[in-house]
């Protein structure tokens, strides 16, 4: 019998908590307001009936597919970036690069953290808008809004990652006389690299639907080309578009599960 | 004996060429994309490298912070105005708002669903009954999540203000049809993995499939689905801000608003709001996530 619990700790407190909250989010919205627009009803019906056919032109498919490959060129310059940023910090932030008696090693490892969240705290596209306030629209500016939140996750993980190894091969190689750099180079980061590896590729992954809306700071790709049909009411595309989201996602997505698979299970 | 034991080992360790698994083959093509990605930025046009080394760049950039920090004008910056904290309190308060009902809407959705999407479940693993309509609805809630996951929640907030009324609901439907479909997808892999017996003891004291999902399914899942849900909410109040800008709820519109009218501690103020969301939810999150583990 376990000792009684505090309310605060009591799992009737949660359901309470997260009925109660919903239902005060639904209070906050304005039900009397009229929900949909006027001409809403037949706008959501002429999106739905543009699905047959959906413009599949060659010279649109042409399109499409150079918006794709903007897409992924985004994601995949956006995820290196986001491994420079992630994996220097994310070493430090483990502190393996100390020894254990040292007295900088807690603060280091406590202000590169505070770092990594505070980069990941702001979201991708809030980085993008700010930049383009800054210094203005170029497509370096986006990569690196889109590496730096990026860069905060990654930094975390690694630091995670690069913590949770077994202790034992770490002494030995500590006892046979090791530096502390050593030991992460031969001892820490080959025990942990599929781990890294693999949660690389899970982060590419979102990039990549995080590239698609990079678009809205005027970024090509994807969402840029949504947008475009969107505004000049050309349906049938916008289904295109979104079906070729829908793959390139569906492709990056089973890749990764198979490389992840792969590399976790062998 | 001894000799050849050791001769063993030795080939073992010896430093050849590794195999070339799929993983090693996958690593090296993304390589190469990478690559092939970086030479294409530089190449189509203006990149924006050499803007690095302008000077007029960084003295943008400082500008720009100035701006944000207010120290272009003699007048208080937004940030030091309690008025002004007052005043857009109450799109924080929607912004807020916005979030949870998000993952009200992501979590009903999902709630409904999980089970009905997992194999074990329609395949009857647990001892009950397949059935070719569960068989189909796994497949075909499988492919919504998977349709609704693959769209970023901005790409939805563009299509749903299509035909609603810009306000909270059209933002904190386009976060949660994305994460619905992320939550449903985790949760049914959890009910794949769960321990049968429970179920099949259910079922072989005559338990019907609404009664094994009640009592044999639901009370194992139900932690690592909430725990879900609170991860994912941390995410999307990351998020609203975004899905703000086109669906005008709460604290986007007015970041939006304020960068375009050049208002720039206005928008320093938005950002510290937006940073307080972040933090509060982040340690909300974490204390109601230790609440879910049911022992």
């Amino acid at each position: 019998m376990k000792p009684r619990r505090a309310i605060l700790e009591s799992p009737h407190l949660l359901t309470v908590l997260l009925i109660g909250a919903v239902a005060w989010s639904l209070a906050t919205v304005n039900w009397s307001a009229p929900l949909v627009h006027t001409g809403g009803g037949k706008s959501a019906l002429r999106f739905l009936l543009a699905l047959f056919p959906p413009d599949l032109s060659p010279e649109f498919l042409l399109v499409c597919a150079n918006a794709a490959w903007q897409t992924l060129a985004f994601a995949l310059t956006g995820i290196t970036v986001a491994v420079i940023i992630g994996f220097p910090l994310g070493v430090v932030a483990s502190g393996a690069l100390f020894s254990r008696e040292s007295r900088i090693r807690v603060p280091v490892m406590l202000a590169v953290r505070f770092v990594l969240g505070a980069i990941r705290a702001i979201h991708e596209l809030v980085w993008a808008v700010l930049f383009v306030a800054a210094i203005g629209l170029s497509p370096l500016a986006a990569i690196i809004a889109l590496g730096l939140p990026y860069g905060g996750i990654l930094g975390r993980i690694y630091a995670e990652f690069l913590e949770d190894v077994p202790e034992e091969p770490l002494v030995a190689l500590q006892s046979a006389g090791a530096s502390s750099l050593q030991v992460l180079v031969f001892g820490r980061l080959p025990m942990c690299l599929p781990d890294l590896v693999s949660y690389t590729f899970y982060r590419f992954e979102c990039s990549v639907r995080a590239a698609a809306i990079l678009s809205f700071v005027g970024i090509r790709g994807i969402g840029y080309e949504i947008q475009i049909s969107l505004g000049d009411l050309l349906l049938g595309q916008v289904w295109t578009l979104l079906f070729v989201l829908l793959a390139i996602v569906a492709l990056v997505d089973f890749w990764s599960g198979r490389v992840r698979h792969n590399l976790l299970t062998t | 004996m001894e000799g050849m034991q050791a001769g063993k080992t030795g080939t073992i360790l010896r430093p050849g060429r590794r195999p070339l698994t799929f993983a090693r083959l996958s690593f090296y093509a993304f390589f190469f994309l990478v690559t092939v990605a970086w030479v294409y930025i530089f190449w189509d046009g203006d990149s924006g490298f050499t803007d690095l080394f302008r000077e007029q760049t960084w003295d943008n950039a400082g500008r720009f912070l100035g701006q944000m920090a207010g120290m272009d004008s003699d007048r208080r910056p937004a940030y030091l105005q309690p008025e002004q904290w007052w005043a857009t309190s109450k799109l924080a308060y929607n912004t807020l708002a916005m979030s949870v009902l998000a993952i009200g809407i992501a979590g009903g959705g999902a709630f409904l669903t999980f089970m009905l999407a997992a194999r074990n479940v329609t395949n009857g693993d647990l001892g009950n009954t397949p059935s070719p309509a569960g068989a189909v609805l796994f497949y075909a809630l499988r492919v919504y999540y998977a349709f609704t996951r693959a769209l970023p929640e901005l790409v939805w907030a563009m299509l749903i203000v299509f035909f609603l009324s810009p306000g909270i609901l059209p933002g904190a439907i386009a976060l949660g049809l994305h994460n619905l479909g992320i939550v449903g997808r985790l949760t049914a892999e959890v009910v794949e993995d769960l321990d049968p017996a429970p179920a099949r003891a259910l079922r072989s004291s005559g338990a019907g499939l609404f009664q094994i999902l009640l009592y044999g399914v639901l009370p194992q899942a139900l932690p690592h689905f909430i725990t879900y849900l609170l991860y994912r909410w941390e995410v999307v109040i990351r998020t609203t801000v975004v899905v703000g800008f086109v669906s005008a709820g709460g604290l986007g519109r007015e970041f939006r608003l304020n960068l375009s009218y050049f208002h720039y501690d206005e928008v320093a103020l938005i950002l510290l709001w937006y940073l307080l969301l972040v933090i509060g939810v982040d340690f909300l999150s974490a204390w109601l996530r230790k609440l879910a583990r049911f022992e």
